[in-house]
């Protein structure tokens, strides 16, 4: 089990990146979703030992991350949310060269280790190719296959997902999925709400470096069943809806605007029907503080 | 209308490089160093206690010609290598080629932006040489009638015009390659090329021609010499003081030939330029840029339930990871890990591009005088052999320990593969180990080519008996324990600098002061690394050299601890 807590990090320019982040996390895989500028990416470097904290604690398993760093990057794996490899270095000597950086020694071992993990990421082909060639997709992809290297207890995905199409997204949810061993804790930073709702069994949400909520995105949707109404106004109605409800979030489509609301009590006003809650709604909900 | 759209967009464009010129450090450096230099010509040059007024028409266009060929083809090629280069780099070419901006007004826009900015670093000469007017100094005579037009004047004539050209080729070959380290080749192999082109070509050819062809006008005056020490001596500084340079025909004949090339090369550029992208590969070590980080939320269909996104399945048969053993303790891990960082590091700094030029550049001139010319052997042909090749190998070693140290030392920030490299079990030793030992391996690879080079021209030359000792000895005690020290030097100014240029700078400036003590004749051998002038090879194998190396490399491994002292994974 990950435990943060007090995590405090303020930079020299003056801005106050983590307030007092304090967080349990078990095994499994967490989201910590936020918008840019929340304090996410500070978050994941100080738990990958790149950046000391003014302040605070984080423990995964009794091992103090802050202070024993060598021992915490032995049971580490990193994905930085924006990384280069070299681009003068083939797929698998780039994945061999970190291999022996995380100490797999045997080279049979490590060759036997490079292949499946090139084939897990669907590269085994493009082995033998520079990675200067690699399109964004496949750099992200050799990105996982290192960070899986040597079975990391703790693997740290920041932001995996942007600026990837839809099928490299899917690939690399599946690749994510597909690592979570039984003791493993995967911290998956992001600011896309449908990669939390589509791996994470519990996440957290990150605003200006404080969490504002940290649940399961069941117990999320639960707590908003039978509050969200929605409905599709002409443009002009939207400034002043006459509904009692709060807006939670409008959204253009077709020359009407779409617009979702939280209602305690029952029926807002006439064109809206009751919706399906969705966990942007949640996001939108507490970010936004509606 | 279509016109005064084209001037501003052109306008545009070439404002937006001086803006941007004025954000960069190199303008300020480059007019820096001609800051300094004319300081140099003024107070330590030819005309300093003969009489010859500094401010006389004829010492203004005199010293120009030369301060043209010293380092300004260096400036020009790296002010002018990536204008455009840049666009493409950063991605903001997409940006710019969808606005109504004819390549043309592109490329003139970058050309005369840059170009504009280029010839106001190299004013800076003739700006400080016009200030230094009102400066009075011992040895230095001053007219007291101040020049003003002459200055700008002649600057144009003898500098503006001559790098205009210049620029025109860096600027089109780093646009049509876009690849910098071409064009900065190109910046070192104008010396050989020009001088080359100097005596084999020119040479032979009537004065006339030879200031026709010239494009530096180096060759002003009927015997080649408008300007320097044989004509201060030959003639009283009271009448040269009183001369009046006028610009003959042939002169302005070569000045107008040189605008011509000028719009040649610039037509060439326009006709090959092309703003579609390249679909090889750009550069062998670009900078990865992967995550664009889009901005915003990704929006689902707000009717999708939590229930029905596709949780993603594990394949029925996922490709399973095997365990492996990691062992990440003990000397003999460190080891391992070491070797393994080695072997990565030293081949991505083989695959620095300018190595194909620096590398034979370095060979070559390095046996240049052994392979050309009789060397008289005082003690052995083997032991002259090796002094002569070692003496300029030594500067190009200082070079490679100088610069590729810090291409290496910073390489990994610039790739932004740093974060992933910090977060894996590896100790600080093997990091900054690698990057040394790597150099360092790649310095004994040119030492072992020039040695065996040398070797071999011995023999076909007939200067036997070959005697590898004598390389062993000179190679071994002069320069190994030489580059070991500047290596370590390095490391350890750029982990207390964290910035290269700054390391570079520093390094430089180091190395000037030194030489000026050594030229002044202090050259004692704490402070003297590489054993200036300290060194015979009947003395090689002496107590006193042998401990003065020890000394040296006992301060190289000082260096490296400094530099494991003060080393952090200092994310930012």
């Amino acid at each position: 089990m990950l435990v943060i807590k007090n995590l405090i990090k303020t930079y020299s320019s003056g801005v106050q990146a983590l307030k007092g982040i304090n967080l349990e996390i078990q095994p499994g895989m967490f989201g910590l979703l936020g918008p840019n500028g929340a304090g996410k990416t500070t978050l994941m470097k100080i738990l990958a030992t790149l950046l000391e904290p003014d302040s605070g604690t984080a423990e995964m398993n009794g091992l103090d991350l802050i202070n024993q760093k060598a021992a915490t990057r032995k049971m580490l794996g990193y994905l930085p949310q924006e990384f280069g490899l070299y681009p003068t270095l083939t797929a698998a000597q780039m994945l061999d060269y970190f291999a022996k950086l995380k100490g797999v020694a045997d080279k049979k071992e490590r060759r036997s280790l490079v292949d499946a993990l090139l084939e897990k990421v669907n590269l085994f082909a493009e082995r033998n190719r520079r990675l200067g060639g690699f399109s964004g997709g496949m750099r992200q992809r050799v990105g996982i296959a290192q960070a899986l290297i040597g079975n990391p207890e703790l693997l740290i995905v920041d932001e995996p997902t942007a600026g990837l199409d839809p099928e490299e997204r899917t690939r690399l949810h599946n690749l994510l999925a597909e690592s979570i061993g039984q003791n493993t804790v995967i911290l998956l930073s992001t600011h896309i709400v449908s990669d939390v709702s589509t791996l994470c069994s519990s996440f957290a949400v990150i605003r200006s470096g404080e969490i504002l909520a940290a649940t399961s995105p069941e117990t999320a949707l639960a707590r908003l069943e039978g509050r969200i109404w929605e409905a599709t106004l002409p443009r002009e109605q939207v400034a002043d809806p006459k509904a009692s409800g709060k807006i939670i979030s409008k959204q253009i489509a077709g020359g009407r605007t779409r617009v979702r609301m939280l209602s305690e009590n029952g029926r807002p006003a006439e064109p809206f029907t009751a919706a399906t809650p969705t966990l942007e709604d949640h996001y939108f909900i507490v970010v936004n503080e509606i | 209308m279509a016109t005064t759209n084209s001037l501003r967009a052109f306008a545009a464009i070439a404002y937006n490089e001086v803006l941007l010129n004025s954000k960069r450090v190199a303008p300020y450096l480059v007019a820096a160093l001609c800051a300094g230099n004319a300081v140099l010509w003024w107070g330590w040059g030819p005309a300093v206690g003969r009489g010859v007024a500094h401010n006389s028409d004829l010492y203004i266009a005199g010293v120009l010609p030369p301060y043209s060929f010293l380092f300004l083809p260096l400036y020009t090629a790296l002010m002018m290598a990536d204008p455009s280069i840049r666009d493409f780099r950063e991605g903001i070419d997409p940006l710019i080629f969808s606005k109504p901006v004819s390549r043309a007004e592109y490329l003139l826009g970058k050309f005369f932006g840059n170009f504009f900015v280029l010839a106001c670093c190299q004013s800076a000469f003739v700006v400080t040489l016009f200030v230094l007017q009102w400066v009075p100094k011992q040895g230095v005579t001053t007219l007291q009638e101040t020049k003003f037009l002459a200055y700008p004047k002649h600057f144009l004539v003898f500098v503006a015009i001559s790098h205009m050209f210049l620029a025109a080729v860096y600027f089109t070959v780093g646009t049509l390659t876009r690849n910098a380290k071409i064009v900065y080749g190109l910046g070192i192999a104008f010396y050989p090329i020009y001088i080359a082109y100097q005596t084999i070509l020119l040479s032979s050819l009537p004065w006339r021609w030879k200031l026709a062809l010239d494009p530096l006008v180096m060759n002003r005056g009927h015997n080649g010499e408008a300007f320097g020490p044989n004509v201060i001596r030959r003639n009283a500084p009271e009448l040269l003081n009183q001369l009046v340079v006028v610009y003959d025909t042939d002169l302005i004949v070569n000045r107008l030939v040189m605008i011509l090339l000028t719009a040649i090369c610039l037509t060439i550029l326009y006709k090959f330029f092309t703003t579609t992208e390249r679909s090889g590969t750009k550069e062998h070590l670009s900078v990865l840029n992967l995550s664009t980080a889009a901005q915003g939320v990704y929006y689902p269909d707000p009717a999708m339930r939590l229930d029905e996104f596709a949780r993603p399945e594990a394949p029925g048969s996922p490709v399973a990871v095997p365990e492996v053993v990691t062992v990440n303790e003990g000397i003999r891990t460190t080891l391992y890990k070491l070797i393994a960082a080695v072997g990565v590091e030293f081949r991505l700094l083989f695959a620095e591009r300018s190595l194909v030029v620096v590398m034979p550049l370095a060979i070559f001139l390095s046996i240049f005088e052994v392979a050309f010319y009789n060397i008289h052997p005082d003690v052995s042909q083997s032991a002259a052999y090796a002094t002569n090749t070692a003496k300029l190998l030594l500067l190009f070693l200082i070079g490679i320990s100088v610069f590729y140290t810090g291409e290496a030392m910073h390489r990994d920030r610039e790739v932004k593969i740093e974060p992933v490299i910090w977060s894996t079990p590896v100790t600080n030793t093997v990091l900054l180990l690698s990057k040394f030992l790597a150099t360092i391996l790649l310095m004994f690879f040119l030492l072992t080519a020039v040695g065996l080079i040398a070797i071999l021209v011995q023999l076909i030359r007939g200067h036997t008996p070959v005697g590898i000792s004598a390389y062993m000895m000179v190679y071994g005690v002069v320069l190994v324990p030489g580059i070991l020290f500047m290596t370590a030097f390095v490391v350890a100014l750029n982990v207390l600098l964290r910035n290269k240029y700054v390391a570079y700078v520093v390094v430089v400036g180091i190395a000037a002061g030194l030489f000026y003590l050594y030229s002044a004749g202090h050259n004692q051998w704490f402070y003297n690394p590489l054993l200036y002038q300290l060194w015979k090879y009947q003395d090689l194998t002496s107590a006193t050299t042998l401990a003065y190396r020890l000394y040296w490399l006992i301060v190289a491994a000082a260096c490296l601890a400094l530099a494991h002292l003060l080393f952090e994974r200092r994310s930012t």
